[in-house]
């Protein structure tokens, strides 16, 4: 057992001793780089062993540099398959494979493995993930001897016959940050950053390294790059991993995701059956919709409890339920990542429902433990199981989040007994996320997010998605805009610093004020959140609901999309989307969610809820118990009965006439204009 | 009645250099610096003269019929196609669309490049490649070309939002610059100019194409997504400030064109109107492919652009 510390500490000596000893060296004659990791670190061209001893005393005598010193300076003749320094033409080739995306990350492994299959197995996982691996020491002759064929067309680097060339990775590394990173010569800040975030680079170590070689391999984590081994070392920051989990753990460390290309089910999965319904004829079985217990849940659990990609079925199996009947379903999906957020959660739960739908012969409707799925006959009779619903979420969940979701793994149970205490616990989980997302307000927060998806058709529209006010069209919450972003960093939902609070009250904030002034191209100059007379926000199209003043009656009245007939106003949902769409602010007009209605922030800065004195039945049924609770809330009491719909009266004379008859507070209240 | 314009502009479009002469590291005899402009066309400072590009290509299987019987004799000698839009044609700069690339089953990647080599030692203006358009042949597609025009500072295209890695790593690799196309959208034309710097892409190595429609066919679309990314740019969005480039292809296979007894007049009359409505609107590089277009169109941007309006 070596300690690395130790080994460090002596190695670093040695090192500078024989750099004390060296009377000649030359710059390489392949590069317009010289020494690469020197000139790039210290911005010097060293090109004979006075500046080299230099320039090693300038940086405090640098392993990294120390170790290219040495190799430069030493036997730079290298036997095939060796390929020593590798010439500049070639790394922008590397360069571009790596910007390409054909490449994925770098590997380099050295040491003398005992077992020559130990490395074997590890390279050969490296090139099936579009790993460029580098070698470097008695790890070459294990991989040859046991019939491994190397090369750089075969993505297995031989750099050289000692671990000490593994130098030549590193001078990569430096050259490529300057071709490709735009890293100036002697900004060894710069290159720092530009490793550690750019080049996606681990190293994997066998034992059996000399000193210098344990400390020029311990220096590279100045550059962010981890060090794993299997065994042989101890202490320092050297990474101990299993045999097994050694690519998986360095790819993991450094962010570098494989990318999922195909499902592995015999049906086919594509956004073009997501419409496609399943009616009882065409089943086979189907599981909840009142008919059989069922539910959903998507969770985040400790990486080590995560196996991508596996499924577990707990339960019969499809040819084990009879046809046309109603079978239990629970649908466990379990992840793991970095970015990954217990506030994604429902976020990527809710995609559960489009991802069953993108299969052929499934269907799936409504969430949580209400959920109702379907699968056709014509799906079990290709082969179609249970446990393929799981293969299809693994591989969805990893190909549509692969910054957030690194590890995908799917219980389905179907056993009726397990279920129940499952969806139990799934219970617990729903309520607890409700209140939070319900308890979540605008002040809690100091960033909102921006959608500007519908500027395709309405140019300067912006919508401001705060925790109390969702996108206008109902589709979008302050945490899908957030994990929106985090996905999709330069997409259309971008964060808005709230800024310098203008007026708390009416919602007005000096930084949404800017962010939309610009995303409007100039267009809007204020945008009030909460008001609907003073610059309110803009519409595109898609709202759910139309509030409007009556200035009649002092108050407004809100339609829905549903409701086809026409209003006190004179006009039809239709009509009145015509006129106040396409990016326009019309103050006493606003395109809103119905979710947005309940909000305790609704028309704040015109007094709110008890300004409301018309909406069609169907969204007075629909929000129903959530609204009477706001009202008794808000201490108005018996106010739900003085809001009109189109069962009272659908004209304005009529309104006013009823109002007066209740006594509707919006009568009495300040004068809207 | 007293008018005074003052529409506020904060920020000129980035410069993109096209092109290097030896001097530059090329062989290029002129090299083009375009974009720079403060205002809009024909207010304030015009900016550069937008400049014609002739669009030639390697395989005519795919080419509108109508530029195919205009150019019969060179349509099977890109080289020579080449020269002749040079020389005869006196066209600003050339543009390869390796069409080749388009067929099933291409792997032909050396023909490709020797076509490449043969119209960069044909002619010795700077030259456009449009590479090709599918991610399982487009690394070694680009990475070929980036290499056999390095230090000519091509303008390699198209970079789109699903396919803009390999485009962008060969600019980047070989210094060159960057066509990023979106389909008539400026916040899509916005998203993918980042996308492109974090890729690593300067930012003055970037030239955008909103998409142009055919005039009659979208084209007002085309037209007004121009004006706002030029908008945009003037109050200071950085992420828009590169150059525009038309390239109204389109237009070539209307039906009217195709349909008309007059297929060449009706060919040169939709391109010449549309790109001289895109330069209005703000494009400095103007694609056209039927050899009848260059002079007309020339004659226009010249009247346009005077010595004092022109820089």
């Amino acid at each position: 057992m070596v300690s690395v510390d130790e080994a460090v500490s002596a190695g670093i000596k040695k090192i500078a001793t024989e750099i004390e000893a060296i009377t000649s060296l030359s710059g390489y004659p392949e590069t317009a780089y010289h020494l690469p990791i020197t000139y790039a670190i210290s911005g010097k061209a060293v090109s004979d062993a006075a500046s080299a001893k230099k320039v090693y005393l300038d940086t405090n005598r640098s392993p990294l540099i120390g170790n290219e010193i040495l190799v430069a300076a030493g036997d730079r003749t290298e036997d095939p398959p060796y390929t020593g320094f590798i010439e500049d033409s070639i790394i922008r080739k590397l360069g571009y494979s790596l910007v390409d995306g054909s490449i994925l990350g770098l590997a380099l492994i050295v040491g003398n493995p005992e077992k020559a299959d130990h490395a074997a197995a590890i390279c050969r996982e490296l090139q099936e993930k579009l790993m460029l691996t580098f070698l470097a020491g008695g790890v070459i002759r294990s991989l040859t001897g046991a019939g491994v064929k190397v090369g750089l067309e075969l993505r297995l680097v031989p750099l050289g016959k000692t671990s000490l060339k593994a130098v030549h990775f590193t001078d990569i590394l430096a050259r490529v940050a300057m071709m490709f990173g735009g890293v100036a010569p002697g900004d060894a800040h710069r290159l720092v950053s530009y490793a550690a975030d750019r080049a996606k680079a681990f190293v994997i170590v066998f034992p059996g390294m000399t000193e210098e070689e344990i400390a020029c391999i311990d220096a590279l984590r100045v550059l962010g790059i981890p060090v794993l081994h299997m065994g042989g070392y101890e202490g320092g920051n050297f990474i101990r991993v299993a045999l097994p989990d050694a690519v998986r753990t360095g790819m993991e460390m450094r962010g570098i995701r494989v990318q999922v290309t195909a499902i592995p089910i015999p049906m086919a999965c594509s956004p073009a059956f997501e419409g496609k319904a399943i009616r009882k004829e065409e089943m086979y079985a189907e599981f909840g919709g009142t008919r059989s217990p069922a539910f959903e849940l998507l969770r985040t659990a400790d990486q080590k409890e995560v196996t991508d990609g596996k499924v577990t079925v707990i339960g019969p199996e499809i040819d084990q339920i009879p046809e046309k009947s109603a079978a239990p379903l629970g649908i466990i999906v379990e992840v793991t990542g970095k970015a990954m957020k217990k506030e994604y959660e429902p976020v990527l739960e809710r995609r559960i429902h489009n991802f069953i739908n993108y299969g052929e012969g499934t269907w799936h409707s409504a969430q949580r433990d209400l959920i109702w799925v379907r699968i056709s006959r014509e799906a079990v009779s290709q082969g179609i199981k249970i446990e393929h619903l799981g293969k299809l979420l693994a591989a969805k969940f990893r190909m549509d989040f692969p910054t957030l979701v690194d590890a995908v793994q799917v219980t389905l149970i179907t056993d009726p007994e397990r279920i129940i205490g499952e969806r139990k616990k799934a219970e617990a989980v729903y309520q607890e996320r409700d209140e939070r997302i319900a308890g979540m307000k605008d002040s809690d927060v100091d960033l909102y997010y921006s959608c500007t998806l519908c500027q395709t058709f309405a140019p300067n529209h912006v919508c401001v998605i705060t925790p109390e006010r969702p996108a206008l069209c109902g589709a979008l919450t302050w945490l899908d805009g957030r994990t929106a972003y985090e996905m999709s960093p330069a997409g259309a939902n971008q964060p808005i610093g709230r800024g310098t609070v203008i007026n708390a009250d009416t919602g007005e904030f000096e930084g949404v004020n800017r962010f939309v002034r610009q995303a409007s191209h100039g267009e809007i100059e204020r945008c009030v959140l909460y008001s609907i007379m003073d610059a309110p926000m803009t519409c595109c199209g898609c709202f759910e609901a139309v509030a409007m003043i009556l200035p009649e009656t002092n108050g407004i009245m809100i339609v829905t999309r549903e409701y086809k007939g026409v209003t006190p106003s004179g006009m039809t949902f239709s009509t009145l989307a015509g006129t106040i769409g396409g990016g326009a602010q019309t103050p006493g007009f606003i395109g809103i969610s119905k979710g947005y209605i309940l909000s305790d922030r609704f028309i704040q800065a015109e007094g709110g809820l008890s300004r409301i004195v018309w909406m069609p039945s169907v969204l007075k049924e629909e929000l129903g118990n959530r609204l009477s609770e706001k009202i008794q809330a808000a201490g108005l009491l018996g106010f739900y009965e003085k809001i009109a719909d189109e069962t009272i009266t659908t004209d304005i004379e009529g309104l006013l006439t009823f109002l007066t008859s209740v006594d509707h507070p919006a009568l009495n209240m300040p004068p809207l204009f | 009645m007293n008018y005074t314009y003052s529409p506020g502009w904060t920020t000129a479009v980035r410069e993109v250099i096209i092109g290097a002469t030896p001097d530059e590291g090329g062989t290029r005899r002129i090299s083009y610096r375009i974009g720079g402009e403060q205002d809009l066309p024909f207010i304030g400072s015009s900016g550069h003269k937008p400049l014609i590009a002739f669009e030639i290509c390697d395989d005519p299987a795919i080419w509108p019929e109508v530029v195919r019987c205009a150019c019969t004799k060179l349509i099977d000698r890109p080289a020579d196609w080449a020269a002749y839009a040079d020389t005869v044609l006196r066209a600003d700069l050339i543009r390869i669309n390796l069409t080749s690339t388009k067929r099933r089953n291409f792997s032909d990647f050396d023909g490709v490049i020797k076509t490449v080599k043969s119209i960069l030692a044909a002619t010795s203006l700077p030259l456009l490649i449009e590479g090709s358009a599918d991610l399982e042949i487009d690394s070694e597609v680009y990475q070929r070309c980036g290499e056999a025009g390095q230090g000519e500072r091509l303008v390699l295209g198209t970079a789109e939002a699903a396919r803009y890695r390999s485009v962008a790593a060969a600019a980047i690799a070989y210094g060159h610059c960057v066509i990023a196309q979106s389909p008539i959208d400026v916040n899509l034309a916005k998203q993918l100019n980042i996308l492109l710097r974090e890729a690593g892409v300067a930012d003055d190595r970037i030239i955008i194409d909103p998409y142009t429609g055919a005039l009659g066919y979208g084209f007002e679309y085309t037209y007004s997504t121009m004006e706002r990314i030029r908008f945009a740019a003037l109050k200071g969005d950085m992420d828009l400030a590169m150059p525009l480039i038309s390239a109204p292809s389109d237009s070539l296979t209307v039906k009217e064109v195709r349909e008309s007894v007059y297929s060449h007049e009706a060919a040169i009359a939709w391109e010449v109107a549309t790109s001289v409505a895109a330069a209005l609107a703000g494009a400095v590089i103007l694609v056209v492919r039927h050899p009848g277009s260059v002079p007309p169109l020339k004659e226009a941007i010249d009247t346009l652009w005077t010595e004092k309006e022109g820089v």
